[in-house]
């Protein structure tokens, strides 16, 4: 595929913006699938099984992490294009690191090595240094002491504006040089799922603001008729 | 040999129009697919989005005027002479044309999102025009002193 096979695609997405800045996506689901019909059909196949991998809705909840594991191989084994690879290694390796935290949180111990609980390159540094805050890994991925302290103070909107903002942040990263290309649709639609996720927190707090002034104002009339 | 090295002459005469050519055929592409791709985001506009995607057209304009000032009586004096600054000219031209096509389009991606930057976001396809103009008006110049011009 050439690096300007997709500008007509590229260039009638809306900006993304700063994720942290929106309060919806800027684009729906139903328009993004309709501008994403440009694709070839193997990209399209390429697209949508990268999506299933990548974002946890897809996963039903008796979604086994052996499965999860076997999946990411399958695909890898798929995938020519060593750019995206390379993303959903990185991804993977991301989730791991975050499920390593959220277990030992939960109180388990080091997971048993030969099991597949995980993917990547860090499985063996996590199991042993179970017992330090950041896994010793600290040089390779700065903000899991930060998310290690968010995870301890139960703080959850915290935690998952950090984890959003670094997955963000990697995809800018990873999106340098490519304008006009497969990667760079890739990208814009892995960020439209951060920003659909993020937004929908908004969603979320908004209804519990509703609910926290309707009590509020019902609250004043409540003992009228008492 | 000689007939080689006439042959190369008639080359550098209808080099510079014919790569020219397929430089702006190609980056006119690019850029008119942007403009297309801006079109269906944004509701107004439309016009100076088609308008950026005709510049990569000036390369081809180029071409044709060095082919006529290299259109004369082909000699064995002047064949090499006239097949190197036909062809560079020509190579110059189309690869000016082809990455001016890709600064447009994303000129016009960034314009799209930030209408206050249009103006500015031409600056990079201008200055890419500006090397084309260099490649022309000196093919111009060096053409009047080829050795055995008749």
């Amino acid at each position: 595929m050439s690096r300007d096979s997709y500008i007509t695609l590229i260039t009638s997405l809306p900006y993304a913006g700063e994720l942290f800045s929106v309060s919806q996506t800027p684009i729906s689901r139903i328009q993004l699938e309709a501008r994403l019909s440009f694709l070839t059909p193997e990209d399209a196949t390429q697209l949508q099984a990268i999506e299933g991998l990548l974002w946890w809705s897809s996963h039903s909840h008796e979604t086994s992490d052996a499965e999860i594991a076997v999946e990411t191989k399958r695909l890898l084994a798929d995938l020519k294009n060593e750019w995206l690879r390379q993303l959903i290694r990185q991804r993977m390796e991301f989730r791991t690191l975050v499920a390593a935290l959220r277990r030992r949180r939960r109180g388990e111990s080091a997971p048993d090595l030969h099991t597949d609980w995980g993917f990547g390159r860090w499985l063996g540094v996590i199991h042993r240094n179970w017992s330090e805050p950041g896994f010793n890994l600290e040089r390779a991925f700065p903000w899991v002491l930060e998310a290690n302290r968010l995870l301890r103070e139960e703080d959850h909107l915290g935690l998952e504006r950090l984890l959003l903002g670094e997955q963000w942040r990697s995809l800018d990263q990873q999106g340098e040089g490519h304008y006009f290309d497969f990667e760079a649709v890739v990208a814009y639609v892995l960020k439209w799922g951060i920003m659909d996720r993020w937004s929908s927190y908004h969603g979320e707090g908004a209804v519990r603001r509703f609910e926290d002034v309707l009590d509020d104002a019902v609250g004043e009339y409540a003992q009228m008729f008492a | 040999m000689n007939e080689f090295v006439m042959a190369l002459g008639w080359v550098g005469i209808y080099g510079p129009m014919a790569l020219g050519a397929i430089g702006s055929v190609i980056g006119c592409a690019l850029a008119g697919q942007a403009a297309i791709g801006a079109m269906i985001e944004t509701e107004s506009g439309h016009g100076r989005y088609v308008g950026i995607s005709a510049m990569p057209s000036s390369q081809v304009i180029y071409g044709i005027v060095v082919m006529f000032t290299l259109n004369r009586v082909v000699t064995p004096e002047a064949a090499a002479g006239m097949f190197g600054i036909g062809l560079l000219c020509g190579l110059a031209l189309m690869f000016s044309a082809i990455y001016q096509g890709r600064s447009c389009a994303a000129a016009i991606n960034a314009a799209k999102a930030k209408p206050e930057i249009f103006g500015l976001s031409l600056a990079p396809a201008a200055i890419v025009e500006g090397f084309a103009v260099f490649a022309f008006v000196f093919a111009l110049v060096l053409s009047a002193d080829l050795p055995g011009v008749k």
